[in-house]
Parts: structure tokens; C-alpha cells; sequence
């Protein structure tokens, strides 16, 4: 989605266990559910400001 | 609401104004995810800068990742924080940025902004501001920021098309977007997608 919606160089990082021992880790193990962190670039060249 | 998303908007948005109003007021009444310092330690960030911040810029946070992890912000940058809440992030971010840099947080729920801008006055940080807005309708000039940074945030929003449109908007060319979100490995239901309440909690 991030490159339909016209950003390049994405990075996404690794996977943390975000919910392990909160209420909705059960709900979170169920669907495999992770924290990821992503980068990404609005490309150059198309005017500024 | 438009025929391609699994859930009204606004009624989404109501709902996790609800539980994060709950988050601003009542930090440690046990929720669904974890918040405070002890999340900001799992998710990796450092001791250094959360440890210098007091209580309050802190106990809110419900984030899901650490969106400073895979490249610090660089002194001097513009940048927007969607989703901003209590203000943690904006203000790691305004410590990586310096008093050259400047940082705007955006949040739709009034305890949360009020209660980041009396953290802002607290530690007298004047490079930093928070205004009310929306994901999909940031309240920004296009092209402003260096750097958008959010955290747990998109994932509750029900047109992620719509936000990703705007980021871009408020970026300037050459900016990045660097943000934290949950993703899950096994495909959700679609009725499980179209109830709101498994949204939030």
C-alpha cells in the first residue's frame, strides 16, 4: 500500500512482540499480530513546498 | 462510507477517541496493550532520552514499535507527528531534533493534546506544538516536513489509503516516513474486520 500510495525505498524492520503479556495478547497470538517498523520516501523531483 | 472499507470511519474514530481519552485521563487502569515506560523500554528505546522525560510525557503512551529505530531524526528537521497523544514521540523527537528542528504533533482527542501541551510548557520546549486534527486531514502546509513519524496510529484508521495520501501531501519531496504499526501474519475474517469493537480492544 505504501508504494500504491507513491512511496519508494521501503524498509520495514523486525518484528517485536508488542502485546506478549498485555490483556489482548491472546487476541494478538490468534492472528499473529507483530509491531513492525516501516520507512519510506516520498520520491524527488515533483516541486516543493 | 465508502463501499471498499470494512467499517464507518467516524464511527471508528468515536470509538478510539473513547479509549484513548480513557488513556490520557487514567494511564493505569489496564488496557488491552501495554503503555508507559515499561512499553517504551520493550519497544527499545533508550533510557537516556525516556529517562530524562517526567511521568506524565510518558504514562500515555500506547505506541506499538520504536518509528526512531531504523534512522534517528537529523538536528534541524521538520517534523510531524500523526497521532501524537500524550506527545511522547514529539518529544523523543524534539530532543533528536534540537531547538533548530521543530515538531508538530496532530491528535483528535481533546485530553490528549491538552495534556502533551502542558507537558510541552512544563519542560519549556518552544520548538514543539500540538494541534487538533485528523490523519486524513492534517492540519499542515504541503510539503512542510522533513520527517512524519507515527506510532500505532494508522492501524486505527479505517481508510489507510486516505492517510497515506495526506502524509505524502505534507511531505516534502525526498521526505520519509518512518512509523510503527501492527501487522498480522494470519489473514483476519472479514466479519471480525467489520466489527468496530475488535478495532480497539
Amino acid at each position: 500500500m505504501l508504494q500504491d500510495s507513491g512511496f519508494t525505498d521501503v524498509v520495514t524492520g523486525e518484528a517485536v512482540d508488542t502485546f506478549g503479556g498485555a490483556k489482548g495478547e491472546a487476541n494478538a497470538r490468534a492472528f499473529d499480530v507483530h509491531g513492525y517498523v516501516f520507512m519510506a520516501t516520498r520520491p524527488a523531483g515533483h516541486g516543493r513546498r | 462510507m465508502a463501499d471498499d472499507l470494512p467499517v464507518d470511519p467516524d464511527a471508528l474514530r468515536d470509538q478510539v477517541r473513547d479509549k484513548y481519552r480513557a488513556v490520557a485521563v487514567a494511564p493505569g487502569a489496564g488496557y488491552h496493550f501495554h503503555t508507559g515506560r515499561e512499553l517504551a523500554s520493550r519497544l527499545g528505546y533508550g533510557d537516556g532520552a525516556v529517562g530524562t522525560l517526567p511521568d506524565r510525557a510518558v504514562e500515555s503512551f500506547a505506541g506499538v514499535g520504536n518509528p526512531f529505530s531504523l534512522r534517528p531524526l537529523a538536528a534541524g528537521e521538520h517534523v510531524i507527528d500523526v497521532g501524537s497523544g500524550g506527545g511522547f514521540d514529539s518529544f523523543i523527537a524534539a530532543g533528536q531534533v534540537g531547538p533548530g528542528g521543530q515538531v508538530t504533533g496532530v491528535d483528535m482527542t481533546p485530553e490528549m493534546l491538552a495534556k502533551a501541551r502542558q507537558t510541552a510548557a512544563a519542560l519549556g520546549l518552544g520548538h514543539v506544538e500540538f494541534r487538533e486534527g485528523l490523519a486524513e486531514a492534517l492540519p499542515v502546509e504541503d510539503g512542510w516536513a522533513d520527517v512524519v513519524i507515527s506510532n500505532g496510529v494508522i492501524n486505527l484508521c479505517a481508510d489507510k489509503r486516505a492517510v497515506f495520501a495526506e502524509i505524502r501531501r505534507v511531505l516534502r519531496p525526498g521526505g520519509r516516513l518512518q512509523f510503527a504499526d501492527i501487522a498480522n501474519g494470519r489473514p483476519v475474517p472479514i466479519e471480525a474486520m467489520r466489527d468496530i469493537d475488535l478495532w480497539t480492544g
